[in-house]
């Protein structure tokens, strides 16, 4: 049994460029078909939402409100290589930190304030932000999921046998994000596997290793909230006092206790596409069963009655 | 598209070779026969085109959850799941009550083990990988309502086949099929004692079988299913007993009719209480509660109320008894098997649109309910500076669709 | 750069995640701009308005860096009393020839120098000053006169200042549809961001290069840079981003048409045919500066062109190179094929009836070849122009009616060869072959090698003098594998260079020698393949190495990865500041050094000035950092080089909606037309006909003429079908619907693409009137698993005098709602296109330099 992992992802929309690496890079290493070729109109998004055979996928919002510090002056010695510290294989030292650690001081930015007319400007904003499995600390798909097929690997992610899963689709209505989905010419039921595959062979996963601006940043849980944590207080010295983390944590996020794919965004969490206080069904079930209980009494009860109640029928043995 | 550029391209979605390219990646193994995933959605572009402004933030009004993939065969389940499970409960109140070996009895236990093959058949087949039904029965796993309606069904199908015995031995000892209600030649002792206590054993696992796929809908990220979750099963375990008595209603047996009769107009009654529960219920949130009053899932459920009533009115008619029953029975049976269709449709355009998801969430009925988080609703949600944590905003935000 | 070079772009976002300010300039919002701090959304074709505005303020507010604007530049040098300005002539420099439709340059020269030798420009197509067509060698630099003080009336920054004084922000406003606190603020940060302890870059592509003035739009960042002490400086400079992985590498080693490797000039025709060589190197060879070294490496070429063959006796065979008598740039083949003018026609790795300009008309052209080879990846659609085309599916041109015989070679990828990119900071970077190429599936390199062994055997026998070039040529590498692939590395030793007694690698271009003792390809490569280590293959990460990184891969010219950066210390040698410390003279060791192989003659003092008489390298002084350069200084004012002027005029597109609001003359006075009947212009501006702007641009998603991206599922289905970006206001002012569909239309052709309504195409408001800009991404024709029309369908044939490089940046069409494209093309159907003709006409050029209709094509 290898020691257990508790792996994920933190992708920092703030970061994100849109370029959709992350998108082809996982249909390419999971070989996935495509979902059809469709014109949405929908900004630069042809793929709409996260589906059975769209393990990753790029939302481009496009609002006319500015990015709120987008102009302003930097801090930057405190941004430095950390905060971009690249994807970090299991344990391993990051492979190709850019510019890594080993900045001298000289060689590191101090800000240049730019003019008040900053602000003003930029009347428009286009937001982006690479969507995948959370991973929940508490799966509604994995709860629900009738055949044991889901299941939770020793990198505490959320795993779909396919070669167990029978396509009941249960687990399709029990997501609260909608990531899982079932292809109907396939019949099972399918999402991001957190590159399973990948993690058992020491490596970082496709999307993550294909991010050319670490918007998107694997490694251990815990290191990745310290650094999202940092990169939050950065952000908003720097004026974006919009960004917070979406599902870093029990605290934040109760209804799954927590995200093991966690976002920095900078709208509400609507803007995006995801729910603002997603919750796994399962957690409301009790009283449900409770209520059915009830129910079926009061019915026995009925048919107890109408079977007792005076009758003109004369049993006759 | 260009003929020769079209019999270039292959059909796997991948563009890989196997000559060239190995496919052995995880999902190397999923079948795509064609573009189109699921039919029975919109495409994200006819939603997109259809997203109106005014109806707040959401991403190009796309849906935030993945539609129920179910298609007919689900309701269709849940009626003759709820027909058969009650049919038990009520075939083994009656025998408890002394009834034992009557004409009603039979049929309601006929029923009970017709309705579990149907029922196992039309679950079966509606799996993505039919094959694979037996995988349901790898683990017992309480928290998935599936899980549990799985096991419940397949004791039932036992309990219920077991409880016909005496009857298909009589066919098998030269009665014929046709005359399988009519037999009147005795079973050994033992074996009718074997299947009086199946009668049992059917009614027990009857009363969860009417109940439970209320239950399985509620625990569903589904909005309002989800929001219904206190009504839901109540109301199925009605409905199913409703449609219980119906079908004796239109099928009545010699002896007992009065008495099938009587429980299906309880139910009734106890069923218009729970459809008005159901509603009160889900009109917390007026978004949640939208595609039980509109749209097409709207017009099924309101049709099937409306029928559930006429059956009830139709009691008092000045027309002969039998006219009557059969009327009310029919009305009855076709608007508890409506009201599933409808339930499931309704969950379906719940799951479509976005804002029912966040209207819901927002007014703190997410994880809200169930977590201690302070006391106005929905606090600890991410909240921007100019959005409330209930989500009304002072400054404009997020995307225009 | 987010949206074209996403990978590139990640030191971007570190930089910006450094404290630097990113400001992007473009026509429409896109995935840079919104990361950028500040997006100047100006209007498509104004950008040497917009840069001439910032060089303005630079002067006028007093902000550039005195120190090396002084003594790094040639701005203290004094022009011939001879030169006019377009201050004196509205929009014109002294020496145009109304005729001939060009400059000639005697009035641009220096005082008291004859001719100048630029380090770079295609100058010998066009026999231009420095050439050496006329007389030898350029002017002795050591006469020149300078006046340190910068205030003589004539000295290269008066002339400057007077030159860019109508650039007021003002009028940047107008011209370019910015409010002026956008364009100030721009102008305040790049101020404050540069001097002795901050520099700026700038990063540039095609949206700067393909416009009839696009070398002049690079010349004022140039002077903007200089004035601002940007260059050869850490953290400076101006980056060409490249659009494919190695096109920096086809321009040092060419697959252009008037160069030789290294930036050589192609012989021309007028060298007489005995003593060829020896007035070649007289011509083009410059008495001052680097390129008085030239002999060594043309004579190296040859011995690697013609090995054993090239003695001293025969000229090392330098009569059998090519030479060129006139400009064979893409478009001029093109039209001269659509004329009948051309046999053959090598298509590889190219796309052009989708990429280039004006498809219908390359499409015309191929249809008169007798034969075409497409080596590429699959069928595309300049494979198939005879099959799917719109004038076929009209029935204009019939099938049968062709007679091109088309040859098809399938491409092996980069992943199934050997081989190296040059990318935009000239870094070589190895590929290793990671999988056999498939069936059929060849490698570039054998093919041509194949080729030339193929054409060498047809050919032994031959007693044709103009055969001897095949038969002498070196052409023997060693193959290995089931392929019979050539072996790479060889390639790359001989264009590194060896000794050709032993075969010793050479270590640098220091080595070569102009007495047939050496060999080497490419002379900018020289010491690629130093010590026989594959050097370009070498893969030291960042973590282990400092910050400048020289152990990855290899640059040139000698792994310098900053050029000129003894710029990057002041002229005593000592770095301008400790933040920007990078090369600096040691006093110790009497040498330069510094973190970066310095790019100067390495024990030549500060304090060094040429003697009396000083030749060659001897009269690089120790403060003249541009040592390519005949006066080592960085050039604000072009004495020679370009075609179009010594500094950089604002001239509208070819095809604009508004007026020129600086000069009379309209357009780039020196551009190239093709005035045919089937390349119709529209009018010079206002043209009633096509109100709006269209600029065209590329995806992430897609890469370039679709070859690579538009048959492959996983990239296609991100962006799967052509469309065309339209700001709201557009779409209402012609009923577009965000989705449906839409027809743009010019004099040259229509397409049909999907309207895609979005804020992040802005009006603008230019000259008191309301301008929209139509955004059309190139990449789509009509083959593949996504199929569209192909934008540049709707691009005419016009072309920049210097580099011949096509306008489809900046051009006039019309829009409207629905699917109304016939597929007509000018080429097929001109007549009914350009109807109905405009009633006035409108002129490009000063009406006194209007002639009449020249034999094309024909300069402007």
């Amino acid at each position: 049994m290898p020691e257990l992992r508790q792996m994920g992802f933190f992708t920092d929309t703030t970061l994100c460029i849109g370029c959709k690496a992350c998108e082809v890079a996982c249909k390419q290493w999971n070989q996935l078909p495509d979902d059809g070729f469709s014109f949405t109109g929908m900004s630069y998004d042809n793929t709409g939402h996260l589906g059975a055979s769209t393990w990753r996928h790029v939302a481009f919002v496009e609002r006319e409100t500015p990015l709120p510090g987008q102009g302003s002056p930097r801090d930057g010695a405190q941004a430095g290589a950390g905060a971009f510290a690249e994807l970090r294989p299991l344990g391993q030292p990051p492979p190709t930190s850019l510019l890594g650690g080993n900045i001298a001081p000289s060689h590191i930015e101090s800000p240049v304030p730019l003019g008040p007319t900053a602000r003003a400007l930029s009347k428009f904003s286009w937001l982006m932000m690479s969507d995948v499995c959370k991973h929940c600390e508490r799966a509604g798909c994995l709860e629900a999921c009738p055949t044991g097929a889901i299941m939770r690997t020793e990198f505490g992610s959320v795993y779909v046998q396919p070669d167990v899963c029978n396509g009941c689709g249960y687990c399709v209505s029990a997501c609260p994000f909608g990531v899982i989905d079932r292809r109907e010419d396939d019949g099972r039921a399918w999402k991001c596997t957190l590159c399973y595959d990948r993690l058992k062979g020491g490596m970082v996963p496709a999307c993550a290793q294909a991010c050319p601006t670490a918007s998107i940043q694997f490694g251990e849980i815990d290191d990745l909230r310290a650094r999202a944590a940092e990169r939050v207080t950065q952000l908003r010295s720097r004026g974006v006092e919009d960004a917070y983390l979406y599902g870093e944590s029990a605290a934040s996020q109760p209804g799954t206790e927590g995200l093991h794919a966690f976002f920095l965004l900078a709208d509400k969490p609507e803007t995006y596409n995801l729910p603002p206080d997603p919750v796994v069904p399962t957690t409301k079930i009790v009283k449900s069963w409770g209520a059915m209980a009830a129910g079926v009494l009061s019915l026995a009860a009925l048919a107890l009655a109408a079977a007792a109640a005076p009758s003109r029928t004369r049993w006759t043995l | 598209m260009d003929p020769l550029n079209q019999a270039e391209a292959r059909h796997d979605g991948r563009n890989i070779d196997p000559d060239i390219g190995l496919l052995a990646a995880e999902g190397s193994t999923q079948k795509a026969r064609d573009a189109t995933v699921h039919p029975a959605r919109a495409t994200y572009e006819e939603i997109a085109a259809a997203a109106r402004e005014e109806e707040g933030t959401s991403y190009y009004g796309l849906p935030v959850l993945c539609e129920p993939v179910w298609n007919w065969m689900i309701p269709a389940y849940f009626f003759t799941g709820g027909l058969a499970g009650a049919c038990a409960v009520l075939g083994g109140a009656v025998q408890a009550m002394g009834g034992r070996g009557t004409d009603l009895v039979r049929r309601c236990r006929l029923v009970a083990a017709g309705g579990s093959i149907v029922s196992a058949g039309l679950l079966i087949a509606d799996l993505g990988r039919p094959s694979r039904f037996v995988n349901m029965l790898r683990v017992f796993r309480p928290s998935s309502p599936m899980n549990m309606g799985t096991w419940v069904l397949s004791g039932f199908g036992a309990c219920s086949a077991a409880s016909i015995l005496p009857e298909v031995l009589a066919v098998r000892r030269g009665g014929r099929a046709g005359r399988l209600l009519a037999t009147r030649r005795r079973s050994p002792r033992w074996i009718a004692l074997a299947a009086d206590r199946a009668g049992y054993g059917a009614a027990a696992f009857g009363l969860p079988l009417v109940g439970y796929t209320g239950v399985l809908l509620a625990n569903t990220a589904v909005p309002v299913w989800q929001q219904t979750r206190h009504t839901l099963p109540v109301l199925f375990a009605f409905s199913g007993a409703v449609s219980a008595g119906a079908l004796f209603d239109v099928w009545p047996p010699r002896r007992g009719s009065g008495i099938a009769h009587r429980f299906g107009l309880l139910a009734r009654g106890a069923e218009v209480a729970a459809s008005a529960a159901l509603d009160r219920e889900a009109s917390t949130v007026p978004r949640v509660a939208r595609p039980l009053r509109h749209g097409v899932s709207g017009a099924m459920l309101n049709t099937a109320r409306a029928m559930l009533v006429g059956s009830l009115l139709s009691e008092i008619l000045p027309l002969p008894r039998r006219a009557k029953r059969i009327a009310s029975g029919t009305l009855a049976l076709v608007g508890t098997a409506l009201l599933r269709f409808g339930i499931v449709q309704a969950g379906r355009a719940s799951a479509r649109d976005p804002h029912a998801t966040f209207e819901m969430q927002r007014a703190g009925r997410g994880a809200g309910e169930v977590v201690r988080r302070g006391d106005e609703p929905g606090a600890g949600m991410p909240a921007l500076h100019g959005v409330g944590a209930t989500g009304e905003e002072s400054v404009q935000h997020g995307a225009t669709p | 750069m987010a949206e074209c070079h996403p990978v590139g772009f990640r030191w971007v976002m570190e930089a910006k995640n450094r404290g630097a300010t990113i400001i992007h300039v473009d026509p429409r919002f896109t995935r840079t701009s919104a990361v950028a701090d500040l997006h100047v959304p100006l209007r498509a074709g104004s950008d040497i308005a917009f840069l001439g505005g910032l060089v303005r303020y630079v002067i006028e507010n007093d902000r550039w860096f005195h120190d090396y604007v002084v003594n790094y530049t040639n701005a203290a040098t004094i022009i011939d009393e001879s030169f006019r300005d377009t201050e004196d002539l509205e929009g014109l420099f002294s020496g145009f020839d109304t005729e001939k439709g060009k400059y000639s340059w005697e009035t641009w020269s220096y005082e008291g120098v004859s001719g100048i030798v630029p380090a770079a420009g295609h100058k010998h197509v066009y026999g231009e000053k420095g050439s050496g067509m006329s007389e030898p060698g350029g002017g002795d630099m050591t006469q020149r006169h300078t006046d340190p003080t910068l205030q003589h009336p004539r000295c290269v920054f008066q002339l400057l200042k007077r030159h860019f004084s109508r650039y007021t922000p003002e009028m940047v406003s107008e011209l370019c549809g910015i409010p002026q606190d956008l364009f100030l603020q721009v102008a305040e940060t790049l101020c404050r961001n540069s001097g002795r302890d901050r520099t700026g870059a700038f990063c540039y592509a095609v949206g700067w290069t393909q416009h009839t003035v696009g070398v002049q739009y690079i010349r004022t960042a140039a002077i903007l840079q200089l004035l601002l002490g940007n260059m050869g400086r850490p953290g400076g400079g101006i980056m060409a981003l490249r659009g494919h992985t190695s096109i920096q590498g086809s321009t040092d080693i060419p697959t252009l048409f008037d160069l030789l490797p290294g930036y050589l000039p192609m012989p021309h025709a007028s060298l007489p045919d005995e003593g060829a060589l020896k007035e070649y190197i007289e011509r083009n060879g410059s008495p001052t500066g680097w390129w008085s070294e030239m002999h060594k490496y043309i004579v190296s070429l040859c011995k690697a062109y013609f090995g054993a063959a090239a003695t001293r006796e025969n000229d090392y065979l330098f009569d059998l190179m090519p030479r060129i008598s006139a400009g064979l740039s893409h478009m001029a083949t093109v039209a001269k094929m659509a004329d009948g003018g051309v046999k053959g026609y090598f298509v590889m790795g190219e796309n052009p009836t989708v990429g280039s300009m004006h498809g219908a008309l390359h499409r015309a052209g191929m249809r008169k070849l007798d034969w075409l080879v497409v080596r590429d990846f699959t069928l595309i659609e300049t494979a198939e122009f005879w099959r799917v085309a719109p004038e076929i599916t009209r029935g204009e041109v019939k099938t049968e009616d062709i007679q091109t015989e088309v040859f098809f070679f399938p491409a092996a990828t980069h992943t199934e060869k050997d081989g190296s990119f040059t990318n935009t900071q000239r870094l070589l970077q190895w590929h290793h072959k990671a999988v056999e190429p498939p069936e059929d599936c060849r490698s570039d390199l054998q093919f041509t090698y194949d080729l030339g062994r193929r054409l060498q055997k047809l050919y032994e026998g031959s007693r044709e003098e103009r055969d001897r070039a095949i038969q002498a040529l070196n052409w023997d590498y060693p193959v290995h594998g089931p392929l019979r692939e050539p072996d790479a590395e060889a390639v790359l030793k001989e264009i590194s260079g060896y000794t050709v007694a032993d075969g010793r690698p050479v270590s640098g271009f220091g080595e070569l020698k102009d007495d047939g003792t050496t060999a080497s390809g490419c002379w900018i490569y020289s010491g690629c393949y130093a010590n026989g280590v594959n050097q370009p293959a070498r893969r030291k990460p960042t973590t282990e190495q400092h910050w400048v990184a020289p152990e990855w891969g290899w640059s040139w010219p000698s792994n310098r990865r900053i050029l000129y950066n003894r710029a990057s210390a002041d002229p005593d040698g000592r770095p301008w500041s400790e933040r920007k410390r990078y090369v600096w003279w040691d006093e110790e060791k009497k040498r330069w050094t510094g973190y970066d192989v310095p790019d100067f003659i390495v024990d030549r003092p500060p304090s060094y000035r040429p003697p009396e008489n000083a030749q060659g390298i001897a009269t690089i002084a120790g403060n003249d950092p541009f040592i390519m350069q005949a006066d080592g200084k960085g050039w604000l004012f072009a004495p020679s080089g370009l075609l179009d002027g010594p500094f950089p005029t604002h001239y509208e597109p070819q095809e604009s909606v508004v007026e020129n609001a600086l000069y009379s003359q309209q357009c780039n006075p020196a551009r190239i037309e093709w005035r045919r009947r089937d390349n119709p212009y529209h009018l010079a501006f206002g043209d009633p006909r096509f109100p709006y702007v269209v600029t065209t641009y590329r995806l992430t998603e897609h890469h370039t003429a679709g070859g690579m991206s538009r048959w492959l599922s996983w990239l296609a289905e991100l962006q799967p079908a052509m469309f065309c970006e339209v700001s709201p206001e557009l779409a209402a002012e012609k009923g577009l619907e965000n989705g449906k569909w839409a027809t743009i239309s010019t004099a040259r052709g229509e397409i049909e693409a999907r309207v895609l309504v979005t804020r992040r195409m802005k009006p603008l408001r230019v000259r008191g009137r309301m301008v929209h800009t139509i955004g059309l991404p190139y990449h789509f024709s009509y083959l593949g698993r996504v199929t569209g029309d192909p934008a540049n369908e709707l691009i005419s044939f016009v072309a920049d005098p210097n580099v011949a490089i096509q306008e489809s940046k900046a051009l006039t069409a019309n829009i409207r709602a629905g699917r109304h494209s016939f597929g007509r093309r000018s080429v097929t159907d001109g007549i009914e296109l350009r109807l109905p003709q405009p009633q006035r006409d409108v002129p490009r050029d000063l009406p006194r330099i209007r002639t009449r209709e020249p034999a094309e094509p024909r300069r402007r």
